[in-house]
């Protein structure tokens, strides 16, 4: 996860300054682009881990940057600063090329959490054969979890619970989800508190790791990371 | 507006009545005064003529009268009992020859002229009728007729033959002539004034219409009132009210472009700052300078609040594109996916955020198939997004923020209730006020609840401040919920 290779397109040169600054120290290595045309040559010729794209480049503006880029790089995950909010309908078009967006201004750790998002996603597709959050690993092939090496039985029902919350970290997992991941995966679909006492168990595996599953009243569940958990009251 | 109507409607139907009911009274006066001279004519032509028979019933021989009044005659003058000729047959000056009455003389006004007869009224004491005792005075018309009749010592003799007759037949016949023209004339004024009236209502009708138009729409509304609604000689002033509305809503237009560019332009600025201000938190080992980049950091958070409330605030307003657009929303997976995507906001914050397992009636009773709701979906989720940060701000770390989504009726309720600290009563209308804060607390610019009610209303519903049991704030939102056959 350190040591990432970072593009951001900026040109605000006080905010590329900072975020330059906040980025590196949150372990990315950055390269700025002030324009569109610097943008699109270093990301067609350099192999970046994920770009930061502001929508309003000049010369040429982020969103033809985006569509350019991904002819070469479909695959590389890009995150978009703009100063337009998710009201705005000339955003609607964009999730289409991005992998997220960002609206300024913003939190540093908003930014950093999204950044690892894409990336967890862009690393975590159909084909990632690992998960990780925190101190927890899980080998999706073999169907094994590691906490700090030390490995954690699981059952198939338990390994299915977990690629989901693993897959969805902060992010509330539903109980119609679990039902449907455990459907597809072959497994009856079981009645009553099925969910509950599997996540009851699952909780107990995960204990000597940083992490804990949290219950959320009506929704469902969510996997829940030191950095998202604020202190307690 | 109603004032002016109403008095054009009364002025029109005075113009046209007033002029018509003088003349047609004009009209009846004549007519009734025509009637009464040829009734008078005909009556006064009748005692001339019983004059002249009674004069011819008096010969003269020599210098004496030979009076051959026969009872046949006598009994054609007194024919009707009840309205019977009076009569009097004198030479001048007052020797009575023969007659039933006495009759006052001819006023001296009229100038004897001979085989001529003179009409007047009087009044004589008798008895109107032979069963009647003679009472006081009638009134009675009398003609007067002055006959000469051969000579004595070479002056001319006179007769005076005087008929008379009492008024009442003739004042019966002018009362019948009266009530004969005053009573149609009548009906017909009353018929005509309530024709015109509606008439003139029925030609008003379209600027009523218009009015109608104009006094129903939301004073926000800009659009153009529609032509065809008005009459041809309106179309001018509808015209000019149209440009006029136009300009206004250029304006308005041009304003709120303004706002929401200078709004994203901002944006950009403000996250260097907050930028710069984290790098330098970071750097700095001073704690004094520390607390001063905190205070920074804190200034540039609230602007950019702020930004992103007005900019919400103005895509909220009725004119703006946004709010035309609804769709049908199915309003309980809407709420959910919004709560789910709270959630992490929420545990941030140390808040228990969290959805009622049961979504159905207030009493309780399962909600019976969807709910739906006829909405903008972005402008809804903002308005619900709103109100929860606003419970996740305010209920305070450790407290609990429950959602319910309910049937009421005919409405679809959102209700978020926490168990914070609450609002007092007396403070929960002022909150939807724009820029009033009820604590220092918190990033809140005061724009929050004024969103949320602008969003709310803008479809067709309300939002109202309750207590929470034991206590804490619930927020309901109510809309209006599409009948299930609608949505079908």
């Amino acid at each position: 996860m350190k040591f990432m290779q970072l593009l951001l397109a900026e040109d605000d040169l006080i905010l590329a300054n900072g975020l330059t600054a906040q980025l590196s120290r949150a372990g990315f290595v950055v390269q700025h682009a002030p324009n569109g045309p610097v943008a699109e040559y270093l990301l067609t010729n350099q192999n970046y881990d994920i770009a930061i794209l502001d929508l309003g480049l000049p010369m040429i503006d982020g969103l033809s940057v985006l569509k350019n880029v991904r002819a070469h790089r479909p695959d590389l995950p890009v995150l978009i600063l703009t100063a337009l909010d998710k009201l705005d309908s000339r955003v609607a078009g964009l999730n289409a090329g991005a992998d997220d967006y960002v609206t300024k201004p913003f939190d540093f750790p908003e930014l950093e959490a999204r950044l690892n998002a894409v990336l967890r996603r862009a690393r975590s597709g159909a084909g990632a054969p690992e998960l990780a959050a925190g101190s927890l690993r899980f080998d999706r092939e073999t169907r094994r979890a590691f906490i700090n090496a030390a490995p954690v039985e699981l059952s198939p029902r338990e390994a299915v619970l977990l690629d989901l919350l693993l897959l969805n970290v902060d992010r509330v997992v539903t109980k119609e989800q679990i039902a449907s991941a455990w459907a597809g995966d072959g497994n009856d679909v079981g009645t009553g508190n099925t969910a509950e006492v599997h996540i009851h168990r699952l909780r107990r595996k995960l204990d000597g790791s940083n992490l804990a599953i949290r219950t959320v009243r009506g929704l469902g569940y969510l996997l829940e990371t030191e950095l998202l958990a604020g202190p307690r009251p | 507006m109603r004032a002016g109507e109403q008095s054009l409607h009364r002025q029109l139907v005075a113009w046209v009545l007033l002029p018509q009911l003088v003349l047609w009274l004009a009209g009846g006066v004549a007519t009734y005064r025509l009637a009464v001279r040829y009734v008078n004519q005909a009556a006064d032509a009748t005692l001339s003529q019983a004059a002249r028979t009674l004069a011819r019933q008096v010969k003269p021989i020599g210098d004496g009268l030979l009076i051959d009044f026969p009872r046949a005659a006598q009994d054609v003058l007194e024919a009707d009992p009840n309205d019977r000729f009076l009569y009097m047959v004198s030479t001048p000056p007052g020797q009575f020859i023969l007659g039933n009455n006495n009759i006052p003389l001819p006023p001296p006004t009229m100038t004897p002229r001979l085989g001529d007869p003179y009409f007047y009224d009087g009044e004589i004491a008798y008895a109107a009728s032979a069963r009647q005792a003679a009472s006081g005075p009638t009134k009675v018309r009398i003609a007067a007729l002055y006959l000469d009749y051969g000579e004595t010592d070479g002056k001319r003799q006179w007769m005076l033959v005087q008929v008379a007759r009492s008024m009442a037949n003739r004042e019966d016949i002018w009362r019948r002539i009266l009530i004969d023209t005053l009573l149609p004339l009548s009906i017909l004024i009353i018929l005509m004034t309530m024709i015109v009236w509606i008439g003139t209502g029925a030609g008003l009708a379209p600027l009523l219409r218009l009015r109608r138009e104009v006094e129903d729409r939301s004073p926000a509304d800009l659009t153009p009132l529609r032509m065809e609604a008005a009459p041809q000689e309106l179309r001018s002033l509808v015209g000019a009210l149209n440009g006029l509305l136009a300009s206004v809503r250029q304006s308005v237009d041009a304003q709120k472009r303004f706002i929401a560019d200078a709004a994203h332009q901002l944006r950009t600025p403000l996250a260097g700052l907050k930028s710069q201000t984290e790098v330098a938190l970071g750097v700095t080992a001073d704690p004094a300078l520390a607390a001063r980049l905190a205070l920074v950091h804190q200034g540039a958070t609230r602007s950019a609040h702020l930004i992103n409330r007005l900019l919400m605030l103005a895509r909220a307003e009725p004119e703006a594109a946004m709010i035309q657009e609804k769709s049908v929303l199915d309003l309980e997976p809407f709420v959910r996916h919004l709560v789910a995507e709270a959630v992490p906001r929420a545990l941030r914050a140390g808040v228990d955020l969290g959805m009622s397992e049961a979504t159905g009636t207030p009493d309780g009773k399962a909600l019976p198939g969807e709910l739906r709701v006829q909405a903008n979906h972005l402008l809804l989720g903002e308005a619900l997004n709103n109100v929860l940060d606003n419970a996740i701000e305010y209920a305070g770390r450790g407290s609990e923020i429950t959602v319910r989504v309910l049937r009421d009726g005919d409405d679809a309720l959102m209700v978020v209730a926490d168990n914070g600290p609450g609002i007092p009563a007396p403070d929960r209308a002022r909150v939807f006020d724009r820029f009033v804060r009820l604590t220092d607390k918190g990033l809140g610019c005061g724009l929050g609840l004024a969103i949320v009610k602008e969003i709310v209303e803008r479809h067709g519903g309300a939002v109202v401040l309750e207590d929470a049991v034991p206590h804490g704030l619930k927020v309901v939102l109510r809309l209006p919920a599409l009948s299930r056959r609608a949505t079908r």
